[in-house]
């Protein structure tokens, strides 16, 4: 606003002047101030599938270093609440276009949700199985019979899955967010993020060393999380905005790859005005593991991009787990906007 | 290097161990104060956190008592579901630190009332409000408060959290689990909860005041940061993700050691990001909620005391070594001034001026001893100065007297030569060369009767003024008593009755004495015990004397001394001399001997007499070489022409 204003001053001054000469290129300049170019802005919503944190700062920084608007998109970035699947914000219509974990969407998609996949984010699973070295669990397989934490909110296909495929049966206790059953010892294991939780629980005073992890990734359950998903409508209506957005949102990761202190103190910013309990060192770990998740060496593609092997490895999972499977071609499931 | 005087030796010795001894004395008060410190400190911080601790306990232990009793309630069955509500909110009205309270049963435990039922009564304001919790958005089964005492079927204090309305009011809540009997068995049925504001916390924290800049804080289970004095901190940070931001592996070892309820005042150090400096940690855990009280020690300040008095002793002690220097100076100038009087002096003394003032000295120390003796030494020098011009003056006296004596020796004998002009049958030449002390040597001749030549040469015994006399005596009385008799050997028998009449002289004298016949030739002569004289024939023949058969003239009054003759032909000579040509020595004690005599006697014999005796003195010239001669040298050749 503050830019629009001067240039309405200059303006006013070079009419005063009465110096036609100079009048077209005051014009060209409006053009692109902000106050003409608000107008043209398209509006889109995004909710990412967790509380503000580093694993988003890409969003952030796209937005705050202005990405999504040279790209000529209005971005909110709305959050759920930590009891709440995100999916639910689509059909609700607060967002347009969500994140979600790969398996997650196809579940989703699965249940009859009409939705596509236009850009992967994330090509690794971060999902880790931590056990206290003092539990005496040394291998997977002694998980069997035993009390694991998993999340309430979803994301727990993948585990389950591990845990059918090593056929340990198990007993899952649901668990909102904290880690505080596994440190007062409620339960032997925990499903945990590597970028996340894990790194919690070292800050909690747990030692690298006190700790066994098992990563699904080493079990052939590599799966690529963080996707974006928008309704099936959303994407025939808003493709060109999608394709804006997905370009300025890997622009935002370029960026925060590269400036990792300012995208941290964008996320401490937003975590802090959200009421969240918010550490540097937390996030600066959160953003170093997301980054390394977002690596596409060894997969032939373009980074933002889903492969189909990675698509069908979720799907089997997903057969394993004994849903009732509908058939939908890859096609139908994911929109490359990038070719 | 000159103004290192005996004052700078005495001080900087002084100085140098006196600092020794104060840094020694220094450093051990250093290290055991900072012990006493460091000691002190450790028991006040545990007697703080202590303290601290007890003041917390004072409010979570009551509160723990009410859902306790709560669940002891239920389990008893003695609350009907009707009357929860109005019991909850009579413990709230009573309990003002009791913000809300919740009793969440199992699902379905009432049958018709559905999944969730959850009575909660909260303070709102001035009143006390009701609803019942529980829904699809409400989910509190999953929740800490009641999953966790749920499983572990233990009471469970939270996590502190942020009130749910968002406010910025620090909660924290104390869950109880209660059971019922169904068929026999104690099974779960729920939680009853407390709710606590942690405003009171913040404000026992924040009233305790370590020095200046110390302070106290306290952390959850998780180690997460309840209160602090940077807000930043709380709720934000735990203790182990500070120490991974400031580095610290310390602090995380000591937040390990806090939230395992342990009790300690850690000398490890650290630094604190939000404050500078190194600080101390002492801690002690919270037996209800395990969390923990740390109390933070800035190092600076626990040893500000220890640096000031450091300072005011460095102080002391730069002044007092200040002062010892300055009063030793005084004292070590005053002691040792008279000693640069008493130099002075000396070197006034070294110059001949033994009445040079001596310093004055009141003290009775050794510097009177050094006064005493420097005027003793200058009295035996005066004396001894006095004692050597005395000595001097006389040796000068008898110096001269000696001079007088060889001069009047040299003029009683003839050198005059030739001697006499008319009496061409004989000729002659003499030396005598005195040795430093006036000698006894002498030579003499002299013509009796127109046709008798008497000639005679000899050595007195002993040096000095007394040999020259008799030497004189000796040749008065030779003159004198050659006039009665021609006989030599008369004219030695009665020198010899002379001279021995003189007996406390004790002196003698060797002595050769020779008449020779002019007009004939004939020479008659005594030796008494003198060097054979030696006679060169004109045709070449070279011929020493007979040793002497008779002792010295002078010894024995009655001693009869005879004469030998023998005849000189026209031409002849005769070599007379004393010991001390033979004996002439050179610095390596070789004597000049008879050998040498008779080589250059011989190489010589047709010289004359004055050549002889030049040739001969040249010779024992070049073999004394300079060395001074302890006799007399005297030489005589007579040549007798016919």
């Amino acid at each position: 606003m503050c830019s629009s204003f001067f240039w309405l001053h200059i303006l006013k001054k070079m009419k005063k002047r009465n110096n036609s000469v100079e009048m077209p290129i005051i014009f060209f300049l409006l053009l692109f101030s902000p106050l003409f170019t608000n107008a043209q802005l398209s509006k889109l919503v995004f909710a990412p599938q967790w509380l503000p944190q580093a694993q988003f700062a890409g969003y952030y920084v796209a937005q705050e270093k202005g990405f999504y608007k040279e790209a000529g998109l209005d971005v909110e970035i709305i959050h759920p609440s930590a009891s709440k699947q995100t999916t639910s914000l689509l059909t609700s219509g607060k967002a347009d276009l969500i994140s979600l974990f790969l398996i997650t969407g196809v579940s989703a998609k699965n249940t009859g949700l009409d939705i596509v996949n236009f850009g992967q984010i994330s090509q690794h699973s971060a999902i880790l199985f931590v056990t206290k070295k003092s539990s005496g669990i040394q291998q997977l397989n002694q998980l069997n019979g035993k009390k694991i934490g998993v999340w309430k909110s979803g994301f727990d296909e993948v585990p389950k899955a591990l845990m059918a495929r090593v056929e340990c049966q198990v007993e899952w206790v649901p668990i909102l967010s904290s880690v505080n059953l596994f440190l007062m010892g409620g339960i032997d294991a925990m499903v945990v993020m590597s970028y996340n939780e894990y790194d919690y629980i070292i800050n909690c005073g747990l030692d690298k060393e006190d700790l066994n992890i098992f990563p699904v990734s080493e079990y052939g359950f590599d799966i690529p999380e963080d996707g974006l998903y928008c309704l099936k409508s959303t994407f025939d209506l808003k493709k060109n905005e999608l394709k804006k957005f997905l370009l300025a949102t890997l622009k935002g990761w370029n960026y925060a790859a590269n400036n990792r202190k300012y995208a941290v103190d964008i996320v401490l910013r937003r975590m802090q005005s959200a009421h969240l309990a918010a550490n540097r060192v937390h996030q600066e770990w959160m953003l170093n593991e997301v980054l390394e998740m977002m690596s596409v060496a060894g997969k032939n593609i373009m980074p933002g991009e889903l492969l189909e092997a990675d698509f069908i490895k979720a799907v089997c999972i997903l057969s394993d787990l004994d849903r009732t499977w509908q058939k939908y071609s890859f096609a139908d499931f994911y929109k490359s906007l990038l070719k | 290097m000159k103004n290192k005087t005996l004052s700078y030796h005495i001080i900087r010795n002084v100085l140098l161990l006196c600092t020794g001894l104060f840094l020694v004395v220094f450093s051990i008060d250093y290290y055991f104060t900072r012990n006493i410190i460091e000691k002190t400190t450790k028991e006040n911080a545990i007697l703080l956190a202590n303290n601290t601790v007890n003041r917390i306990e004072q409010v979570l232990t009551p509160a723990e008592k009410i859902p306790e009793i709560v669940a002891k309630m239920l389990e008893s069955s003695f609350l009907t579901r009707d009357s929860l509500i109005p019991f909850m909110k009579a413990i709230l009205s009573s309990n003002k630190n009791i913000h809300g309270s919740i009793i969440a049963y199992e699902p379905n435990y009432f049958p018709d009332k559905g999944i969730y039922y959850a009575p909660y009564v909260f303070r709102q304001g001035d009143t006390v409000n009701a609803i019942i919790h529980g829904d699809e958005s409400y989910e509190y089964f999953y929740m800490d408060w009641y999953q966790i005492p749920k499983i572990t079927n233990a009471p469970y204090w939270s996590e502190p959290y942020f009130d749910e309305g968002g406010g910025n009011i620090i909660m924290t809540t104390y869950s109880v689990p209660f059971y019922s009997v169904k068929d026999g068995k104690r099974v779960f049925s729920g939680i009853v909860t407390i709710n606590l504001s942690l405003e009171w916390l913040t404000e026992i924290m924040s009233s305790v005041k370590i020095l200046k800049t110390g302070y106290a804080f306290l952390i959850s289970r998780n180690g997460v940061i309840i209160t602090h004095p940077n807000k930043n901190y709380v709720m934000n940070q735990s203790i182990f993700t500070i120490a991974k931001e400031n580095n610290q592996p310390g602090l995380r070892n000591v937040g390990q050691e806090m939230i395992q309820g342990k009790s300690n005042f850690s000398a490890a150090n650290f630094t604190n990001s939000w404050i500078e400096g190194k600080f101390w940690i002492g801690y002690r855990g919270l037996a209800s909620s395990h969390w923990s009280v740390g109390v933070i020690y800035p190092v600076t300040e626990m040893f500000s005391s220890l640096r000031k008095i450091n300072l005011i002793m460095l102080f002391l002690i730069v002044a007092g070594l200040s002062l010892l220097s300055f009063v030793t100076v005084k004292i070590v100038s005053k002691l040792t001034a008279p000693l640069k009087y008493f130099a002075e002096s000396a070197r006034v003394i070294a110059e001949g001026n033994f009445n040079a003032l001596l310093p004055e000295i009141k003290t009775e120390d050794e510097m009177r001893e050094l006064h005493n003796s420097f005027s003793y030494m200058q009295k035996e020098l005066s004396k001894y100065i006095a004692n050597l011009k005395e000595s001097t003056s006389t040796k000068e006296k008898i110096e001269s007297e000696l001079r007088i004596a060889k001069e009047i020796q040299l003029s009683m004998i003839p050198h005059t030569f030739p001697p006499f002009s008319d009496l061409t049958q004989i000729d002659l030449f003499a030396v005598l060369r005195p040795a430093k002390e006036a000698g006894g040597n002498l030579y003499d001749f002299f013509v009796i009767d127109g046709n008798k030549f008497c000639f005679t040469i000899g050595d007195v015994s002993g040096k000095g003024v007394p040999a020259s006399l008799f030497m004189m005596e000796t040749r008065t009385l030779i003159r004198s008593i050659s006039g009665k008799g021609i006989s030599p050997a008369k004219i030695v028998n009665s020198l010899n009755k002379s001279l021995s009449l003189n007996k406390e002289s004790s002196m003698f004298l060797t002595l050769f004495l020779g008449v020779l016949d002019i007009t004939t030739g004939e020479l008659y002569y005594s030796n008494a015990g003198h060097t054979p004289p030696v006679i060169i024939r004109e045709k070449g023949e070279v011929v020493m004397l007979e040793k002497p058969k008779f002792i010295p003239v002078g010894l024995f009054d009655n001693f009869e001394y005879g004469e030998l003759s023998l005849t000189m032909e026209a031409g002849d000579k005769i070599f007379l001399y004393t010991d001390g040509v033979t004996k002439a020595e050179n610095a390596d004690k070789k004597l000049f001997g008879e050998d040498a005599l008779i080589q250059i006697i011989l190489a010589y014999a047709a010289a004359s007499p004055r050549d002889l005796i030049q040739k001969m003195e040249e010779c024992i010239s070049a073999h004394v070489n300079g060395y001074t001669q302890p006799n007399d040298i005297t030489m005589m050749t007579i040549v007798y022409n016919g």
